[in-house]
């Protein structure tokens, strides 16, 4: 029978870890992911866990020694948060296009200046367009549940992508909330052994990662291309699956919450959400047509489902927690995405961006009751004032 | 147009005056649950206590010829009360005192 | 529109009373959880990492519905706040934001009139509540397996935490003692503070 457990985000991701029985662990500590590590190296000194658990000298090393383990034919998994993902930077690249599908699980923090470790999206939205899977969690069981989703997907032979598995820093990752742990044999039955198609094996050999020809790179990023395209079927697969083994009822890309017959929608992924969903259902209670979507999947980005599932609404208001400074929109990075995805559509709602959640501010009930006027203000007159509103920060509304 | 509300107001940069002399932006004195009492009549200057501190809270007053405690940045850490050559400093339980009041709102 | 939401704050020294400053918010909730309510216990995010004998903050939340705003900082607003030790509130205003008729728990070997000489804004308070929890059970817990966000592995109060959680249910109805004795490992402490403890009521 599953387990309850009151979790933080980091447990319940280390625990997630254990259960895909992660064969090489690579460390660096940052705050907010550093529990994760602890929980692991724990579990590994105690012998709960059989793995190789190596310390890097920083984060480019740490995402050199995961990259080496995984391509020999291990499960890997490394993490990190704030400067130190974007330390590890160079790596991401390579292990996309040599198409080794280890994990990273990012407790997201914001990046200097001058230092702050709150969360914010910025970190890990940087690195988005170097073929990694990236998604975020809600809550500690999400973060659970998509580190098993992730390994699944990445590691399918039609896919072969490295996953960023992402979740709210202090928010998520330190707040505990309630963890329902399943039966390893369900885990077992959901993820297959790790089974690269390509390892580094002294019986077979070959080179990993040689210098390539000018001719050969445009062939290489279509491989890549190729595969992201091909990971929504392997996703609908693999939720499918894990609702079924596991009794959730995850929706692959986008999930809805009081969309029914709403007018307005609040658009945004992550913690923040459930704040958002209390909001929206005290709102309802006083007879506002409002609803939530939720995105589940940055990359690949879902443009179907989001289009599918933003059509219904007049106004829809994103809520960004990261910064695109200069970018078309003025503000965050989901908006362009957003709509980009309306483009095609014969009728667009209004679409706008929150600013919100930066640097580690919280996102309160009231902060979204203000969303809501601004949205409810731009299905009355038509249009909306403005591509973004820095929420708390403008000189009018 | 941006508005910042009044008292959430970040530098350029957020390039911030450099301390002199003391550090008012780290206060450290409510780190402390034993303070070093001074006997003068013991106290030959040797001025251990000057040297070993880690935050350079005790001064001389040259004037005076005595070393003077600094009890707003005094973390207690009580380095000094072991260097103390002639054994002139001893630790006392803060709450015996009613001076040494560092009443921040937050931590530091 | 939101349910009330009980906030306790834990004051505690950094490093030597990390680990029972945030046994007595984990023990607080999970004890009040015991008794079908919604909780919430965590540590204060911008007080670590610490260094020794730095202030610090831990928190617990109680509710009888779900609480809709997890993911904050801080308690605001304090009805308890608990101070792990006694010197603690030369150095802080522990009350910041409590409404009129609070409970202040002290860990201390001195009498509630001695602490309250120390504390300005005193008019807030309802009750204060002193437990010498070092004579008590004498020892602190130094162990940081549940920091940032990791699952203690040594168990919920062995050291001065247990007689101050005691000393919390008889200062106030916000947790039983029969429910703290399910997840208090120093039982016999956590009855002495209950005891032993010197409540005053105030105003």
């Amino acid at each position: 029978m599953a387990k309850e457990m009151m979790l933080s985000g980091c447990a319940s991701s280390a625990q997630a870890a254990k259960m895909a029985k992660v064969e090489v662990i690579s460390s660096y500590p940052i705050r907010p992911y550093t529990a994760i590590m602890m929980e692991l190296s724990k579990m590994v000194a105690n012998g709960e866990l059989d793995a190789e658990f190596v310390h890097g000298e920083g984060e480019h090393g740490q995402l050199s020694i995961v990259l080496g383990a995984a391509a020999a034919g291990a499960r890997a998994l490394t993490g990190s948060s704030g400067v130190g993902v974007t330390y590890a930077f160079e790596n991401y690249s390579p292990i996309a296009g040599g198409r080794i599908p280890l994990q990273m699980m990012i407790a997201d923090r914001a990046l200097d200046p001058p230092g702050d470790f709150g969360s914010e999206h910025t970190d890990a939205m940087s690195c988005r367009d170097q073929g990694w899977l990236m998604g975020w969690a809600e809550t500690p069981q999400e973060a659970f549940d998509n580190c098993l989703i992730n390994y699944r997907v990445g590691e399918d032979h039609r896919v072969l992508l490295p996953q960023f598995v992402c979740q709210d820093g202090y928010f998520v990752s330190h707040i505990p909330g309630p963890v329902s742990l399943p039966e390893q044999s369900q885990v077992d039955e959901f993820l297959p052994p790790y089974n690269l198609p390509h390892p580094l094996d002294p019986k077979r050999p070959v080179s990993h990662g040689p210098q390539i020809r000018p001719d050969q790179g445009t062939i290489m990023d279509i491989q890549r291309a190729q595969a992201m395209l091909d990971a929504p079927a392997v996703i609908r697969e693999a939720i499918d699956d894990y609702n079924r083994i596991f009794g959730r009822k995850y929706a692959p890309f986008v999930e809805e919450y009081m969309t029914d017959d709403a007018e307005i929608a609040f658009f945004l992924m992550g913690a923040h959400t459930m704040t958002a969903r209390h909001a929206v259902r005290h709102l309802r209670a006083k007879g506002v047509k409002i609803g939530l979507v939720k995105l589940r999947f940055v990359r690949p980005w879902p443009t179907e489902e989001v289009a599918q599932a933003l059509s219904k609404f007049k106004a829809v208001g994103v809520v960004e927690t990261s910064t695109s400074y200069g970018g078309a929109m003025r503000g965050g990075n989901l908006l362009h995405e957003v709509r980009a995805s309306l483009y095609e559509l014969p009728q667009r709602p209004l679409t706008t961006s929150f600013m919100a959640g930066l640097g580690g501010e919280m996102v309160s009930l009231e902060d979204f009751y203000h969303m809501t006027e601004v949205l409810s203000k731009a299905v009355r007159e038509g249009k909306t004032k403005k591509t973004v509103y820095w929420v708390g920060f403008e000189a009018e509304d | 147009m941006f508005k910042i509300p009044k008292g959430k107001e970040v530098p350029l940069g957020c390039v911030t005056p450099a301390p002199v002399g003391e550090q008012p932006m780290m206060i450290t004195g409510n780190w402390r649950e034993f303070r070093p009492l001074l006997e003068p009549e013991k106290c030959d200057l040797c001025m251990n206590c000057i040297v070993f501190c880690p935050d350079a809270c005790f001064q001389l007053d040259d004037a005076e010829e005595k070393v003077v405690l600094n009890e707003k940045y005094c973390k207690g850490c009580n380095i000094c009360i072991n260097e103390c050559a002639p054994g002139a400093l001893t630790a006392a339980y803060e709450l015996d005192f009613d001076d040494g009041v560092v009443r921040l709102d937050k931590p530091f | 529109m939101a349910s009330k939401v009980h906030q306790v704050t834990v004051w505690a020294r950094g490093v030597v009373q990390d680990k029972e400053g945030r046994d007595i918010a984990n023990g607080l909730a999970r004890a009040a959880g015991q008794e079908g309510k919604f909780t919430q216990s965590f540590d204060n995010y911008v007080d670590l990492p610490d260094r020794v004998n730095v202030p610090l903050r831990k928190y617990a939340r109680i509710s009888d519905e779900e609480i809709e705003e997890r993911y904050e900082y801080e308690n605001l607003h304090p009805e308890v706040v608990i101070v792990a030790d006694a010197t603690i509130v030369k150095g802080i205003d522990v009350l910041r934001g409590m409404e009129k008729g609070g409970t202040l728990v002290v860990a201390t070997d001195r009498r509630p009139e001695d602490i309250l000489k120390f504390i300005p804004n005193r008019d807030l308070l309802g009750k204060i509540v002193c437990v010498d929890a070092k004579a008590i059970c004498g020892d602190r817990t130094v162990d940081f397996s549940g920091s940032e966000g990791g699952v203690d592995s040594v168990g919920i109060g062995q050291g001065i935490s247990a007689p101050i959680l005691g000393a919390l249910a008889r200062g106030s109805e916000l947790v039983k003692l029969d429910h703290l004795d399910a997840v208090v490992k120093n039982k016999d402490a956590l009855h002495k503070g209950h005891e032993q403890a010197v409540v005053k009521t105030l105003n």
